[in-house]
């Protein structure tokens, strides 16, 4: 195991060597208590068994030594789990929707970051949810995880202790980039927390077309550089020659404003060739209509090219 | 007294027979005992939507449905005490009428489910989905549950029929009588489960 | 007995139909029983060899010889093979009809009838699993566990593969309600319940599992069929439905069908022990009231899969501690197998190594189990490889290595000659190197924070994978070597006696392969099932 980082890293590694040393113990006597029977008891040396009577006296001691043993993992464990789900008031709420598949984290303050910037040694609450499927928080550090459950908050705390940047991971089977489905948690300190805040951060000098589509994981099936994810790259969309499957009929189409904008709400409409359907879902609802106008603002001015 | 049984014939243990229909029996009450667990669920989540989704259920068919359930129950009894009396004719005749009978309760299922559905009531329909979540639901199970009801009233409507033939064939008989003993205990299981499904979903409000 | 092929042996032609008809229509337990072993042979080395395309492509980080989807779903169709198809009905199935009524003293199951056509049924639902793959808009790709909701929104064939597990799931039913009839029926003549062997104990253990548990699980697939099919929304949160109530429903079957895999294969290691000790099992009563144990608390353990899912704080510690609970069974188990080995006269042939390497690696997956099982610990390890080693320790470690025990010990009973002794140890040798090189390395993966069902991960797992499909190399040597022992002992073996390695149970009471009666005339029993002396 490597580095903790977070307030409870010790505790559940110490938990995990407690276990583990009950283990090892009965793993390594049992077994070779068994090689010794087997060497010693070997037909050759010992061809004739002894019959040896039940013994309810054994029966008890080895139903009720692994009964202690096993209610003290119990209770090792739970005691150290139980600060994991009382997250102190003052801790700073970040709230956190994970959709297909990327990450988005919203401060008090409004801000909205696609990685999780957080505070040296300040108790921080995440409260989760999700905007499809089940996806699950994992960072491996922190030593912390828990599901987004679409339709249900749920929440998990912590305090960072080391300054570095780690691993955020998706740990619930999420669909075809699951794997992909990674973000970094990055620990500063308080100071440099406080003015990294209130600066407009990516978003200042971004077009707000590109921060729309940021916020809504366009990028994790769309790529910016022309390599092929789940659905068409965005790279030189604008004013594009495209041939598009519609009703079976391939068209050829130059891709336009209403060609960007129909794609978003009703994906399934006009499907690049290539490409398979009911993989989008519509963004009816989601995006609104300025943003929309945005997004096709984005692409007309500044598109990856 | 079957110790008899030569190495063909098939080894013959009444008491097996029964034994295996109830564990079956018992594992068909444990599948709607999920959807019963379920039912408790969402109700509790609910319980305001269920209430008023409830209002939409026709009492009188229910009620009428579950008479006639009970009514066959009783006639599938009696079939079995008639062929222990041997009366093979009264047999066939009281197994007809539960037939029948099954076939009525199929007839007012239809007529309740094809008004509802033509009142734009079944799962995904606009109107459905227009509904509270909680009613959404109710029409699910409502659907879900009672057609899963009307597919063991199938189920059992052809096994009494197989039965039917094995009494008129002779092959069910006095001293033989263990099928039409193990097809009543299905029957009554249906009627049971009906009688859990008619209050969950048309009474209780 | 030096007669060397004995008479009417089950494997002769039978009656008026002759060849694979008289296997097809056959009710005799011990040919469904062989035809069970068949299917599931064929089905292990079909999902064997996903997992083998899944460790090449696992070998070196980033993409080698396959797209993610691809990769998605073989490890679903791998998951629903090896759950399904393989392990659940395994040892019950295959041994547990070979064997049952000759160890009960009986001439055939209760229901012979039903228990040709649970065959079918299993049958039919594998074909509809494979077909699973290969119609619809691709295989299914939901882990074996379909977790709602993306198991209701992804486009690939998933009704198919629901369906599938639901016709397997009814199989399973039938053959645990004819095993509970046999076993309360059927027994000899003098065999009361605590003179039965231990064996047909888990059988009936299990089969209590299968009849109680399996209906769970069937009314949840029907819900996911009928919510796919018809938007009803039980389990959608848009419609006001829940998708932990789906991994609810999951669990409460899914968990006690861990026992229906292991229960038999602990059943199957409790005979080979004395056989080859030629020594009374030690703590006959405690084996038998552990496994009705497992059964029993096995239902109230399942939310330990869902400490992360957002289920209540209180339900999180509640099953917490039932899981610790439930792991005190399989410890008496242990103990009891351990002891029964002192002042034996211990015998190495290769069950008996497959049968030490079952307990080394059961305590391992049962001992790593506590890990999972303790709160702390599983928010770090949940839905990582080390869960994913868990339970290849346990299923494969343990069901399989169990399955290759009883497969060998069996072997002269059931095809009246013997494998090559030889070939056999020295393919457990490999297996259980191979076996080691692959699974172990997963436990430190996992503890490293290696989320499971990932396609591609980061360079700091590179080690930890390459090794893991180097020993999967090795252990497709093992398994080749071993499969190839055994079908070249079908033709050329020698001729097996009646009873090669001296057991006491009733099936070396009679010829091998055993006549199509089993019994010449039914037996009566006086003593328990070990009395050696
Ligand atoms: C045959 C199958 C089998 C068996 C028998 C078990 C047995 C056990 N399992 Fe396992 N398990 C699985 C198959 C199995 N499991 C599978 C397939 C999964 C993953 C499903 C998925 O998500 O895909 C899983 C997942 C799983 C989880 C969920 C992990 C997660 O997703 O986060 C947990 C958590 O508690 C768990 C716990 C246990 C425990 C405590 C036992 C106990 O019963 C073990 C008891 C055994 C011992 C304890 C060892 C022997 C005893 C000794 C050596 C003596 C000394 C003992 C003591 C001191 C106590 N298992
Ligand atoms: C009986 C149960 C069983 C058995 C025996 C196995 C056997 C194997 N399994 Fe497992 N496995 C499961 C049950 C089982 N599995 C389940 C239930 C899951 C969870 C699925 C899910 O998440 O939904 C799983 C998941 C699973 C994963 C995790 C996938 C992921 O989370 O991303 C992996 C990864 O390595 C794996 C590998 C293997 C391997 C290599 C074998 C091997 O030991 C098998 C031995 C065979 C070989 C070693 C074959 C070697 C073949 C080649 C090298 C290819 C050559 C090809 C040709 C010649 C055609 N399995
Ligand atoms: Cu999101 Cu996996
Ligand atoms: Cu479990």
């Amino acid at each position: 195991m490597y580095q903790g980082a977070s307030n409870f890293a010790q505790g559940v590694d110490n938990t995990f060597m407690f276990i583990f040393a009950i283990s090892i113990f009965f793993l390594v006597v049992l077994t070779a208590t068994m090689i010794w029977f087997v060497i010693k008891y070997n037909r050759k040396k010992h061809p004739n068994p002894t019959q040896i009577k039940d013994s309810l006296k054994l029966e008890v001691t080895w139903t009720v030594i692994p009964l202690i043993l096993v209610l003290a993992m119990f209770y090792y464990g739970y005691v150290i789990y139980k600060p994991m789900r009382n997250a102190p008031d003052d801790a700073i709420p970040i709230k956190v929707v994970g959709r297909m598949w990327d990450w988005t984290f919203e401060y008090p303050n409004g801000k909205m970051a696609r990685e999780l910037v957080v505070p040296l040694d300040k108790p921080i609450k995440l409260v989760m949810n999700s905007a499809d499927v089940i996806h699950s928080l994992y960072i491996p550090a922190f030593r912390i995880k828990e599901d987004l459950v679409p339709g249900q908050e749920t929440y998990m705390w912590f305090i960072p202790t080391i300054q570095d940047t780690f691993e955020i991971l998706c740990a619930e089977y999420c669909g075809l980039r699951h794997a992909f489905m990674t973000s970094k948690a990055i620990v500063i300190p308080e100071s440099d927390y406080e003015t990294w805040l209130i600066t407009e951060g990516q978003g200042k000098d971004e077009h707000p077309g590109l921060l729309v589509l940021q916020n809504n994981a366009c990028m994790s099936c769309h790529s910016m550089d022309g390599s092929k994810l789940v659905g068409p790259s965005f790279k030189g969309l604008f004013n594009a020659r495209r041939t598009i499957v519609v009703d079976k009929q391939e068209i050829q189409i130059t891709v336009d404003g209403e060609y960007i904008k129909k794609s978003i709400l009703d994906p399934d409409s006009e499907i690049v060739k290539g490409y398979a359907p009911k993989l989008m879902r519509s963004y009816k609802d989601v995006i609104s209509e300025e943003e929309l106008d945005q997004i096709v603002d984005y692409f007309i001015k500044e598109g990856p090219i | 007294m079957d110790n008899q049984t030569s190495a063909i014939t098939e080894h013959r243990d009444d008491t097996g027979a029964k034994l295996g229909m109830w564990i079956f029996i018992f594992t068909e009450l444990l599948l709607f005992g999920g959807l019963f667990l379920v039912y408790a669920v969402f109700r509790a989540k609910y319980s305001q939507d269920f209430h008023i989704a409830a209002f939409q259920l026709n009492v009188f068919m229910g009620a009428l449905n579950t008479a006639i359930l009970l009514i066959s129950s009783m006639t599938v009894a009696m079939s079995v005490t008639a062929i222990q009396k041997n009366d093979k004719r009264l047999a066939l005749l009281l197994l007809s009428i539960t037939l029948a009978l099954a076939g009525a309760f199929l007839f007012n299922k239809y007529l309740e489910w094809g008004g509802k559905i033509h009142h734009q009531l079944y799962p995904g329909s606009d109107v459905v989905m227009s509904l509270k979540h909680g009613q959404i639901l109710f029409f699910g199970l409502y659907y879900f549950m009672t057609g899963l009801h009307a597919l063991h009233i199938v189920i059992g409507m052809i096994l009494l029929m197989y039965i039917a033939y094995s009494v008129a064939k002779g092959k069910t008989n006095q001293s033989n009588y263990v099928l039409l003993e193990n097809g009543g205990l299905y029957w009554h299981l249906v009627d049971l489960i009906w009688i859990f499904l008619f209050p969950l979903l048309y009474l209780i409000t | 007995m030096s007669n060397s092929i004995p008479h009417n042996s089950y494997l002769d032609p039978q009656g008026n139909r002759k060849g694979i008809l008289g296997w097809l229509l056959t009710t005799d337990h011990k040919r469904i029983g062989i035809l069970y072993l068949i299917c599931i042979m064929i089905f292990f080395l079909v999902g064997a060899i996903l997992g083998g395309f899944m460790r090449l492509e696992l070998a070196k980080p980033g993409q080698q010889i396959m797209e993610a989807q691809t990769y998605n779903g073989l490890f679903t169709v791998h998951g629903i093979i090896m759950i399904f198809m393989v392990v659940i009905p395994g040892l019950s199935a295959v041994f547990g009809n070979f064997f049952l009524p000759i160890m009960i003293g009986a001439k055939d199951v209760s229901f012979p009838k039903l228990n040709l056509l649970s065959w079918y049924i299993y049958v039919l639902g594998s074909i509809v699993a494979i077909l699973s793959q290969f119609s619809g808009d691709g295989p299914p790709d939901t882990g074996w566990t379909f977790y709602a909701p993306y198991s209701m929104e992804t486009t690939t064939n998933v009704i198919m593969a629901v369906v599938a597990a639901f016709i397997l799931g009814f199989s399973s039913i039938l053959t645990g309600l004819n095993f509970i009839v046999t076993i309360h029926r059927l027994r000899a003549k003098g065999m009361t319940w605590f003179k039965m062997p231990l064996f047909p104990w888990s059988l009936y253990a299990t089969a209590w599992i299968q009849v109680l548990a399996t209906p769970i699980v069937g009314i949840t697939l029907l819900m996911v069929i009928a919510e796919r099919t018809l938007r009803i929304g039980f389990f959608d949160p848009t419609l006001g439905g829940d998708p932990i109530l789906f991994q609810h429903l999951f669990w409460i079957y899914s968990h006690p069908a861990v026992y229906i895999m292991i229960l038999p294969a602990m059943g199957v290691i409790t005979e080979i022990i004395p056989t080859f000790c030629q020594r009374k099992v030690f703590g006959y009563q405690a084996i038998v009231l552990s496994s009705l144990a497992i059964a029993g608390v096995g239902y109230l353990v399942w939310g330990h899969h869902m400490f992360t899912s957002g289920m209540s704080d209180l339900s999180r510690l509640v099953f917490s501690l039932l899981t610790f609970i439930v792991a005190i069974p399989s410890a008496i188990k242990v103990f009891n197998w351990i002891a029964t080995m002192y002042k034996g006269s211990i015998e190495i042939r290769t069950p008996f190594l497959y049968t030490l390497s079952f307990i080394f690696q059961f305590m391992i997956g049962g001992l790593t189990g506590l890990v999972l099982g303790s709160l702390a610990t599983d928010v770090h390890v949940h839905d990582t490889y080390f869960v994913v080693a868990h339970f290849h320790y346990i299923v494969f470690g343990g069901m399989g290595f169990a399955f290759f025990a009883a497969i060998h010990y069996w072997y002269p009973k059931m095809f009246g000659r013997m494998y090559n002794e030889k070939l056999g140890n020295i393919a457990w040798a490999i297996l259980f190197s191979g076996f080691t090189l692959l699974y172990f390395p997963m436990f430190v993966l996992g503890m490293r924070g290696m989320p499971r069902r990932y396609f591609d991960y980061l360079p700091e797992y590179s080690t930890g994978h390459l090794i893991s499909s180097i020993g999967a190399a090795v252990l497709i040597f093992g398994i080749f070597l071993m499969v190839y022992n055994l079908f070249r002992g079908l033709k050329t073996g020698a001729i097996a006696p009646a009873n090669p390695w001296k057991g006491r149970t009733l099936e070396w009471t009679i010829a091998s392969p055993p006549p199509l009666e089993n019994f010449d005339e039914e037996p009566v029993i006086d003593a328990g099932p070990y009395d050696y002396e």
